[in-house]
């Protein structure tokens, strides 16, 4: 049944926002399947490398959100990425979850990057889980 | 075939003095060369990169944004690109198009004014380093680029408008900077 008007405009949207070197991002919740203090899986990635190449902010990560490996064969495989600083879960409003200009789309070193919001006046950095994967070996 | 004679009395008195037609209307006409109202315009916002002057259509241009906009930083993305803004409830690029028509980058912090341009579907911040004008022109006096026109300019610029003897300015085309910025140049 689609939503009514009224539900778009007070959705919500479940978020984990973390540190990736000195920039915020965000995953969605329902594709953050755990968090721990050190990797405890087979396969892990930082995020800074996932995410930008840029050498002078590479900080070792001090988290690791567990994460499904969606362009894995098996369904069930799973991976951890590398994060840092405060890692909340938030609720933001659906309407202030901005998609990336489209002048940028083709110009990103992450295809995972794929939008923009803002958390205390602090830019935030949309990442869609399904396009985030460690590198293969 | 008989040949009339003003009636007036005093020019009947002076000698003659011969004018062919062509002279006669030119000399008839206003001394000072009038614009065509009906001849179409159009609206140019002329700018300042690297000292060197340029202009956007001002279709293309529907905002003029002061230079205390803040620009957020975005990793990942090239050089040329600045960051974003937040206007009204819309996230829009910045990006800089030295690189893309071979200009070099501007030292020190990104100053001046951000020109809101839509083309091709899209809209971009595109940072300025000097608002000139804003001005009418008539499309008699925009010129096709010549073949001498650098090479790194030439896909960008649609027409020259002549300012005075020496100097003449680029009149760019949004929808091929952004093409080519998409397509991974600038």
């Amino acid at each position: 049944m689609p939503l009514h008007r009224g539900h778009h405009e007070q959705a919500q949207v479940a978020l984990v926002l973390f540190s990736v070197g000195p920039y915020r991002a965000a995953l969605e919740a329902r594709h953050v399947l755990a968090m721990t203090g050190h990797p405890t899986a087979l396969r892990t990635a930082n995020a800074q490398t996932l995410l930008y190449d840029e050498d002078d902010h590479n900080s070792p990560p001090d988290r690791w959100l567990t994460l499904s490996d969606a362009q894995a064969a098996s369904g069930n495989s799973t991976w951890q990425l590398g994060v840092s600083g405060d890692i909340t879960l938030q609720q933001l409003p659906a309407n202030t979850l901005y998609p990336l200009p489209k002048l940028l789309l083709s110009r990103r070193f992450s295809t995972a990057l794929c939008g923009l919001t803002f958390d205390q006046q602090q830019l935030v950095l949309l990442l869609d889980a399904r396009k985030l994967s460690p590198p293969k070996h | 075939m008989t040949t009339e004679k003003p009636n007036d009395g005093e020019a009947n008195d002076r000698p003659f003095a011969t004018q062919t037609l062509d002279e006669a209307l030119a000399a008839n006409g206003d001394a000072e060369a009038v614009v065509d109202v009906d001849e179409p315009t159009q609206q140019l916002v002329l700018f300042q990169l690297n000292g060197q002057r340029f202009a956007l259509p001002g279709s293309a241009v529907s905002e003029i944004l002061s230079s205390d906009q803040p620009v957020y930083y975005v990793p990942g993305l090239p050089a040329s690109t600045e960051g974003v803004l937040h206007l009204r409830g819309k996230i829009e690029s910045v990006i800089s198009l030295h690189r893309l028509i071979g200009l070099p980058a501007p030292e020190g912090s990104n100053q001046g004014m951000i020109l809101l341009v839509s083309a091709a579907g899209m809209t971009s911040g595109v940072r300025i380093e000097q608002l000139d004008d804003v001005s009418e022109v008539t499309q008699s006096m925009l010129q096709a680029p010549p073949e001498t026109l650098s090479g790194t300019l030439r896909p960008y610029v649609s027409a020259l408008l002549q300012i005075d003897e020496r100097e003449a300015l680029a009149l760019l085309d949004p929808e091929a900077l952004f093409d080519a910025y998409q397509q991974g140049l600038g």
